[in-house]
């Protein structure tokens, strides 16, 4: 490329391949935007569109928690803490307290896992937005609860077995067909 | 330097200048720091400060569970979390000599080559963006965000995946995402195409990367680059094909390397346009691993108590910023004894003071954004 006419065809080949780049960038005008207008103009919230996989916000239902502290202890940053309390004279567990820190939480999943019944699961919320850390943790024990005793032969009171389903829906999502992390205890 | 060109006179005399690009930069994609001693335009020297972004990964695997680290190693590279997320679970596997489910492996290389695509298009969006194109950053992240969906669907997460785990993975794929994701890839791969009119053949962006921060094969060997920056210099090197793990031994893919394009060998435009090539093989392999994946258990049994015997491993895989190295140390416990990681990024961030003796500032952006480093993953 030299002299005269590889000056000219330097400006040719500027100038055909800018004009290359507009017509895609004006082919735009007629694509569907893959932007929304967020959180306003959208039919259904985000939150309804996500997938049941989505790791959002820990919600617990203590209803059908079995006070087994696995997701206690498989945590790998402590951010669930659980006290359960003994009255002596009835010799009945309730919980004390149900705690989990929104903000130290990474989302993994563990605990989820971890859970024999369900009762702990990502929700699909992720708006959490508070004014201070210490509205970010979650207190799940607003009232003395029992601990769940899981029946033998499936759940029979008509209030738990919806919640239960909900829970057993939840672990069959995650399932593997064999095998699965925990399997074997050892 | 500066006596060699200018004569030093009485009245005016030249003095380099110090300069600071970041911590806060766009162009140096997270906090990173170079210190730049320039005359003028021309940069005399430039030395990489790194450290802004440790977060002591390395030193939290000691007080983890194998399984309870594996969320952790996402952060090592957050725009390739699958590769450390494999990295890891590999070294562990070979530590316990445990064995990967036939369907986990498949599951495993579709969730990472999906991530290799995500990552080179962050990659190549942003390179457009440093040189000052704005347009293609935002049609790369566009089909980025299809992946991202799609991710979602498989392991529930967008950036921090913690899919891949000991013995396999977390969860299956099933056929319905499946299907989605070769409806993606049926729309995936004429977009390519269309990224190559819009950036690749322009002439303004040829102008500015060819010909610049030329690294020739020796040079690639002596600094230890990694990745496609090590095969854009020519040099036909990849995990995936010479040391080869998980079922990759089964697929039929190229490697691409460079070959001066537009220019001369091994300059910022062929670094560019292996990671445009690598789009397209990403996308064949996972073609081949939807159509050869069998059924079965995604994971095998693993005992939550896992503890490897004692011994040391090191385990590589091919990351999208190169060559990933693990080496744990187990001594019999629960916790490893001591986790290390190596990565591409880092080895990178050698070979730049080299390269920008006597090219302009513009051009340092240029080189930094072709070796598409990434903050997180040089200071772990």
């Amino acid at each position: 490329m030299n002299g005269f006419g590889g000056y000219i065809k330097n400006i040719v080949e500027t100038v055909s391949t800018i004009f290359e780049g507009l017509a895609i960038t004006l082919s735009h005008l007629v694509r569907r935007p893959m932007t929304i207008q967020y959180p306003d103009r959208i039919p259904k919230p985000v939150q309804e569109t996500l997938p049941l996989r989505y790791r959002g916000i820990l919600e617990v239902d203590l209803d059908i928690c079995t006070g087994c502290l696995a997701c206690e202890r498989v945590c790998p940053i402590s951010c669930i803490t659980i006290g359960i309390d003994m009255n002596k004279e009835t010799k009945q567990r309730t919980f004390g307290h149900f705690d989990i820190d929104i903000c130290k939480c990474m989302y993994c999943g563990l605990c989820a896992e971890a859970c024999p019944t369900g009762s702990i699961r990502h929700s699909q919320e992720f708006e959490g937005a508070s004014y201070s850390p210490a509205g970010l943790v979650r207190h799940f024990v607003t009232r003395p609860v029992a601990l769940y005793k899981p029946k033998k032969g499936g759940e029979t009171d008509p209030t738990m077995v919806e919640k239960v389903k909900i829970g057993q829906e939840y672990l069959d999502e995650f399932a593997t067909p064999e095998g699965g992390a925990g399997a074997g205890e050892g | 330097m500066s006596e060699a060109v200018y004569p030093q006179s009485e009245v005016f005399h030249t003095e380099d200048m110090t300069i600071s690009v970041g911590p806060q930069h766009p162009s140096t994609h997270g906090v990173l720091r170079f210190v730049v001693r320039t005359d003028g335009e021309v940069i005399g020297e430039a030395i990489p400060d790194v450290g802004y972004l440790h977060r002591s990964i390395e030193k939290i695997g000691e007080k983890c569970t194998y399984h309870g680290y594996v969320p952790y190693t996402d952060r090592a590279d957050y725009l390739a979390a699958m590769f450390a997320n494999q990295g890891f679970c590999m070294a562990a596997e070979k530590l316990a000599a445990t064995e990967v489910t036939r369907r986990g492996e498949f599951c495993r290389v579709i969730a990472c080559e999906l991530n290799r695509i995500a990552s080179h298009l962050i990659s190549v969006g942003t390179f457009g963006q440093d040189i000052g194109a704005i347009t293609p950053f935002l049609h790369a992240l566009r089909e980025r965000e299809t992946i991202n969906d799609l991710m979602e669907e498989i392991c529930g997460a967008r950036l921090t995946y913690n899919y891949i785990r000991i013995g396999g993975v977390g969860y299956d794929i099933t056929q319905e995402t499946c299907d989605k994701i070769l409806t993606f890839l049926d729309h995936f791969d004429p977009i390519v195409d269309e990224y190559n009119r819009l950036l690749s053949y322009n002439k303004i962006y040829i102008e500015r990367l060819a010909n610049v921060a030329v690294i020739t094969k020796e040079e690639a060997f002596q600094y230890n680059l990694v990745g496609p920056n090590l095969r854009a210099s020519g040099i036909k090197w990849d995990i995936r094909r010479d040391i080869p793990y998980s079922v990759y031994p089964e697929l039929d893919f190229e490697v691409p390397v460079g070959h001066g394009e537009k220019g001369t060998l091994g300059d910022c435009y062929d670094r560019y346009w292996v990671r445009m090539q690598e789009l397209q093989e990403s996308s064949k392999i996972v073609r081949q691993c939807l159509k050869m994946m069998p059924k079965g258990p995604a994971i095998s049994k693993v005992p939550r108590k896992f503890k490897p015997p004692a011994g040391e491993v090191y385990v590589r895989v091919e990351a999208p910023r190169g060559d990933m190295g693990y080496y744990v140390v187990s001594d019999g416990s629960e916790y490893p004894y001591r986790v290390r990681i190596r990565t591409g990024s880092f080895t990178a961030m050698g070979i730049i003071d080299k390269l920008s003796r006597g090219i302009m500032v513009a051009d340092l952006i240029a080189l930094i954004a072709s070796l598409d480093v990434d903050a997180p993953e040089i200071d772990r």
